[in-house]
Order: structure tokens, then C-alpha cells, then sequence
């Protein structure tokens, strides 16, 4: 059910954002931070699906929030001349690689014993969203 | 229906971030340029090397090409007198027109940027220009030199020193600082036209550049490295 959603999603959204407007070459910086820390956001909220500790407010929260604030750490970085958006890129990407290895700890448990055993579900890290 | 509200919240971001995704793609791909910096410098290299290749196959093949054509015409003269002088002639026109290596005593001038410690404020004051070179070119010519070479580019009929940006070009290739304009002829007239009061070497040392010039006994100068191509030029009977 979720994941026909996110596959449903994904295709419409490719489908229209193959016909948006290209948008200039300066914010296209913002653009990437933005979309990682999305991409963080999204993964996030499926492991915590997978976890059972799902809580709509702090994704939906989480998913525009972070966004808007590591544009804005961004640009804070372009006017200090310091490099921040590698910082953000770092914590993003580094939850990113936690998040995947729950989703993975929890599909491996479920195929190899063929039946799911939600609370043993372990990750280094049990980031919500 | 608690699953259904986050599959449908899943869904709305998972557009939201696949329309941010695309077109991000397509901004960096019109914007023709890859995220990692060092890709593209790999990419440039790549390219440079196989230019290069192309480069060093075309000129051997020309090489090969003029040794052929040197032997053809050998042959052609051995058993002719006349032809002999014909040969001379010819060989000491392409001396003249810059197709063969020559020798002779003559001059070396050195220009290079000034250092750091230059007395000008102004950047533009520091550094060698192409009307520097151009200057000194002439300088040398109306002196009488007979054969003139920069960085290893001869100066033949055709040739040109533009400015392009922070690169200059003589003959289509790029050189840079320090220059090394070497030139043949009267030692003496060559050295003294350009260590005269007053001289060009004099105005572009003002600023701190280095201009020197040398005395060499005996100076070799390489051949034009591109090809002479007359297409229009007719002799008027």
C-alpha cells in the first residue's frame, strides 16, 4: 500500500517534472540541498513506517522544514563565504545511510524467517523522520 | 485509516521530490556542467590527450610526407645540372620563407611577468603584453633580423601575435611567460637597437618586468611547424 503510493508518486511527479520549466543555473545549489534533505526525510518517514512509530506531524514537518532551513544555511554559508551546505550534506546523507539500513535490517528479518518480526527491528540510530 | 493518510502523505512528497529531482536534472544537464569537479576535469584531460594523439600522428605523417618529398626531389636533380641550381635556389627560399631550421649568431631577449614585489599598484602594469612582444618583434626586424622565433614559434609571413584573453598567440599556438624571442642577424645592430636610451626593453622594465637581452653566438631557430597555404595568391603577368 505505501510503497504502490511512493511508486505512484514517483511517476507522476518524473512525469510533470519532466515537462517543468528549468529553473536558473544559480539556484540550482538550493535546489540540490533541498532535494537532499527531502530524499533524508522521505527515507526517514519509511523506516519509521517499517517501525511502527510513524507520526504524520513531525514528517510532514520534517520533510519542508528541513528543506527550507538548509536552503537557508546555505545561503547563510554563500554570504559568509563558508562551505555549510557540506555540513548539511554530511548529517543528511549519513541519516540516509542509517534509515536504508533499518529498511534493509527489516526486510532481511522478514524474507529469512519468513515472518516479521516488527520489534526486533535494530538500527544504530532510531531517527524519526 | 491511519495507513491510508500516510501512504497518501508519503505519496504527495515522494511527487513533491521526484518533480524537485527532475528538474534539478535537467537544470544541471542544459547547464552542460557535472557536479563533480574532478569528473570534468578527467573528461578534459581525456579529451586533451586524444587532441594531442590526433596532433602528433598528423605531424608525424607530415614529417613523413616532407622527407618523402625531399627524396623525390633528389632524385629528380641527381642526374641534371641545371636542375642543381634550381635545387639551391629552392632550398634557400625555404630557408628564407622559414621552412627549414637555420642558424646564426644573433640575440636573446627574455620577457617575463614581474614579481610580486613590482612598484606598480596597477595588475595590468605587471605583466608582459602582446604589444610588448609585438614591439620588441619589430624592434628587431627594423634592425635588420633575418629570422625570428618566440617560445619556439617562428615568425614566417603569415604569422600573428594576438592577444586572447590571458594567453597570447603567435602562429595559432598559445604561449606564455617568461618569452624567449631569439632572432638572427647583426649581433651588434640587434643589441644595440634594443639597448639604446629609451629602448622598448627599457619601457617594459619600468614596472618591474624582466627584459633582458643577450648576445648568442650561435643561435638555432626551428622551422615553421604549421603549413604554408597560398590559395588565392597569383603572380600578375
Amino acid at each position: 500500500m505505501i510503497f504502490i503510493a511512493i511508486i505512484l508518486g514517483c511517476v507522476i511527479g518524473a512525469l510533470i517534472g519532466v515537462n517543468m520549466p528549468m529553473i536558473s543555473y544559480s539556484y540550482s545549489g538550493y535546489l540540490a540541498i533541498a532535494i537532499i534533505a527531502a530524499l533524508d526525510s522521505v527515507f526517514g518517514g519509511i523506516s519509521a513506517t517499517l517501525n511502527k512509530n510513524f507520526d504524520l506531524k513531525i514528517f510532514v514537518t520534517g520533510f519542508f522544514g528541513n528543506a527550507i532551513l538548509s536552503i537557508l544555511l546555505t545561503y547563510l554559508g554563500q554570504k559568509l563565504n563558508v562551505d555549510i551546505y557540506l555540513a548539511a550534506i554530511v548529517v543528511f546523507v549519513g541519516r540516509m545511510f542509517n534509515n536504508l539500513a533499518i529498511i534493509r535490517r527489516y526486510y532481511i528479518e522478514k524474507f529469512s524467517k519468513n515472518k516479521p518480526k516488527d520489534d526486533k527491528v535494530e538500527g544504530n540510530n532510531t531517527e524519526k523522520n | 485509516m491511519k495507513k491510508k493518510q500516510i501512504a497518501i502523505t508519503l505519496g504527495i512528497m515522494c511527487f513533491l521530490l521526484t518533480i524537485a529531482l527532475c528538474v534539478q536534472i535537467k537544470t544541471m544537464n542544459s547547464a552542460n556542467s557535472t557536479v563533480s569537479q574532478s569528473l570534468a576535469d578527467n573528461e578534459l584531460r581525456d579529451e586533451v590527450l586524444r587532441m594531442k594523439e590526433k596532433y602528433d600522428n598528423a605531424y608525424r605523417d607530415l614529417a613523413n610526407a616532407q622527407k618523402e618529398l625531399e627524396k623525390v626531389r633528389q632524385e629528380a636533380t641527381q642526374n641534371d645540372s641545371t636542375a642543381e641550381a634550381k635545387e639551391q635556389a629552392l632550398r634557400e627560399n625555404n630557408m628564407i620563407l622559414g621552412r627549414t631550421d637555420v642558424q646564426g649568431e644573433g640575440v636573446e631577449v627574455i620577457l617575463e611577468d614581474a614579481a610580486s614585489t613590482s612598484s606598480s599598484l596597477n595588475a595590468s602594469d605587471q605583466i608582459i603584453h602582446f604589444s610588448d612582444i609585438q614591439l620588441v618583434v619589430n624592434e628587431l626586424a627594423n634592425a635588420g633580423a633575418e629570422a625570428i622565433e618566440i617560445n619556439g614559434q617562428r615568425l614566417v609571413n603569415t604569422s600573428s601575435i594576438t592577444c586572447e584573453g590571458n594567453i597570447i598567440r603567435i602562429n595559432g599556438e598559445r604561449i606564455g611567460t617568461p618569452f624567449y624571442i631569439r632572432a638572427i642577424g647583426s649581433q651588434s645592430r640587434l643589441y644595440g637597437a634594443l639597448t639604446r636610451a629609451g629602448s622598448i626593453l627599457d619601457a617594459i622594465a619600468y614596472y618591474g618586468n624582466r627584459a633582458e637581452v643577450t648576445k648568442v653566438d650561435n643561435i638555432v631557430i626551428s622551422r615553421y611547424s604549421g603549413t604554408l597555404n597560398y590559395e588565392y595568391l597569383k603572380e600578375d603577368k
